[in-house]
């Protein structure tokens, strides 16, 4: 009743520890490159200014269905001949569009004022 | 003993120069008087809630101006300059309206988004706890706001330059054609 001698084969005794883990390797890659990948495209987000322009984020629920995403100026087209007609009609939009354009004094005000916050200082101090 | 003399010198000198530069940081803080304090701790939610919603509406005046302003300059000037351009026609003016008017647009992105992050961090700021740094933010984010609406001022200038530009551009073009 001998134990039998353990026969192993030379590819076997060369197997190493990350040979028989590698899909627990490659998902943990996986996982680190996505996190990378997130990272790098929340800080482009972040510092190109995409974020304050994007309205769906928490906080901008109240705006985000009045944005005006009609944008009714007609294409002007760059070719074509340059004469009286063209050109008036040229201003006659341009007249129109740089109406609308200037129609809001947009950020003027003071609403940070600190006497509109209620918080300024009392009138007798 | 020179070395310590002159270590004691340089401690000296040092803690002169971090006290000049702390008072002149102390010197920009606004001081608030208690009452003032007080009035921010109490007013601290409905405070916040205004600026909230300032925050809101001042994003989606940014997105709607921003397309509008945009437009003019995508839409209208440089289509007109390109006609001006495939008829060999001199655009100098017209296209130095348009430059001025595009590094405005570029500076109007900047100083909101400037302004944004500003309101963004004052509204981080516990009113309750820090009154004085929530208030001396709200006035920084207050000189940005400002800086803001001088760009909306500063493009619908150029808006007017190019008009007159274009008018500009019709008198000389009609003096040239008709002394041909």
């Amino acid at each position: 009743m001998d134990e039998a001698p353990k026969i192993t084969t030379p590819a076997e005794s060369e197997v190493t520890f990350w040979d028989q883990h590698r899909y627990l390797l490659m998902v943990t890659i996986t996982i680190i490159a996505s996190i990378c990948l997130v990272v790098v495209s929340m800080t482009i987000y972040n510092l190109s200014g995409a974020a304050q322009l994007d309205l769906s984020r928490p906080g901008y629920q109240s705006v985000s269905d009045k944005v005006d995403d009609t944008s009714d100026i007609d294409d002007y087209s760059a070719l074509g001949p340059v004469n009286k007609t063209t050109v008036e009609e040229f201003t006659k939009l341009y007249d129109i569009h740089a109406t609308k354009a200037k129609a809001v004094d947009a950020f003027n005000g003071d609403p940070l004022n600190p006497e509109v916050l209620e918080f300024a200082a009392s009138p007798n101090e | 003993m020179k070395l310590p003399t002159r270590l004691i010198a340089f401690i000296f000198v040092a803690a002169l120069l971090v006290s000049a530069v702390s008072f002149k940081d102390a010197s920009a803080q606004t001081t608030l008087s208690d009452e003032q304090v007080q009035r921010i701790s109490n007013n601290c939610l409905s405070i916040k809630n205004t600026l909230e919603q300032l925050h809101a509406s001042d994003a989606l005046l940014r997105v709607n101006r921003g397309q509008i302003y945009e437009a003019m300059a995508t839409k209208l000037m440089d289509r007109f300059n390109g006609r001006l351009g495939s008829n060999s026609l001199d655009t100098t003016g017209v296209s130095l309206v348009t430059s001025s008017y595009r590094t405005a647009l570029t500076t109007f992105r900047t100083d909101y988004q400037l302004y944004e992050r500003q309101l963004s961090a004052a509204l981080k700021i516990d009113c309750d706890k820090q009154p004085t740094e929530f208030h001396n933010a709200i006035e920084e984010a207050r000189t940005k706001r400002n800086k803001v609406h001088s760009d909306v001022v500063a493009l619908h200038q150029y808006i007017d330059d190019y008009r007159s530009a274009v008018n500009d551009f019709f008198i000389n073009y009609e003096r040239v054609a008709g002394a041909r």
